[in-house]
């Protein structure tokens, strides 16, 4: 079970694993991140009961956006310790090689 | 209401900030000015005859319902202030959120794959349930058939909607006729 910022940058690593994820979102009103030292994660917020994970989701969804979370969820759980995991989707991206 | 509730505060601090600076120059007679001088003779009586006249029930019909107005006010501004603000992002089921530009985004690329969608505006609103408000505004030629467009664009936002996994709870479209010269896409 990794804590603080080792599970930020697991949870970081496992999100971005997962397909339909482009790339980790920054959080739309206030950042989102993790700092330790001069380290920063960016796209997850760990608090002793929540691990927040904010992804940009790649366009056009391959899957539900449901599935996406629920297979994220599933990545980190090992990871996360207990802690309630939400998925926030803060924007979709459009991929290089799609043409919309 | 937090905007009007942060105006309404500062204009009130600013307000006692003054009549502060004004008690202290008085209460301690600077620059000549002192407080047996105030202009508040007329005030206090005025003030004190009120009182008197609510404690003895004699107020004018004007005057109660004045003060019934101002009761009922603040009754919907305490109401107002205790209830929750409408959430920022989209509740999609147990730990999973949207922001509303993503909505807006997929709602507005769906309907504007609709053949006779010529343009659209998407307002969001989350909720607190699973689920968001959805205001689309569709621009469609004049003289098409308005019942017709509007139920296809309907069905289709919902079904695309739910493919991707987005919930909606409430979706209005409106229709307006626009110049296709106008808007964003000529020709669909």
């Amino acid at each position: 079970m990794a804590d603080g910022i080792e599970l930020a940058r697991a949870a970081s690593i496992a999100a971005l694993a997962t397909e339909g994820v482009y790339s980790m979102g920054r959080g739309r009103y206030v950042a989102a991140a993790t700092y330790e030292g001069s380290e920063k994660v960016s796209g997850v917020v760990v608090t002793p009961e929540d691990l927040e994970i904010h992804i940009v989701a790649r366009y056009p969804l391959p899957r539900p956006i449901p599935e996406i979370a629920e297979n994220i969820r599933e990545r980190v759980a090992p990871e996360a310790g207990g802690r309630k995991t939400m998925v926030v989707v803060d924007d979709l991206e459009v991929a290089d090689d799609e043409s919309l | 209401m937090r905007v009007f509730n942060r105006v309404f505060m500062i204009l009130l601090l600013a307000g006692l900030f003054v009549l502060g600076v004004y008690v202290v120059i008085y209460a301690f007679d600077l620059f000549d000015y002192k407080l047996e001088a105030l202009p508040i003779t007329d005030f206090a009586k005025g003030f004190e005859s009120f009182v008197a006249g609510v404690e003895n029930g004699s107020l004018s019909t004007v005057t109660i319902i004045i003060l019934v107005l101002l009761a009922i006010l603040g009754l919907i501004w305490f109401v107002a202030e205790l209830r929750p603000s409408a959430p920022r992002r989209v509740r999609m089921g147990s730990g999973t959120y949207v922001t509303r530009s993503v909505v807006e985004d997929e709602v507005s690329t769906v309907a504007e794959q609709v053949p006779d969608v010529l343009g659209s505006s998407v307002s969001v609103k989350a909720k607190r349930s699973p689920g968001a408000k959805v205001d689309l505004e569709a621009r469609v030629r004049r003289g098409e058939d308005l019942n017709t467009i509007k139920s296809g664009l309907q069905s289709t936002v919902r079904e695309r909607l739910s493919e991707r996994g987005l919930p909606v709870s409430k979706l209005n479209v409106k229709l307006v006729e626009a110049d296709p010269r106008q808007t964003k896409t000529r020709v669909q």
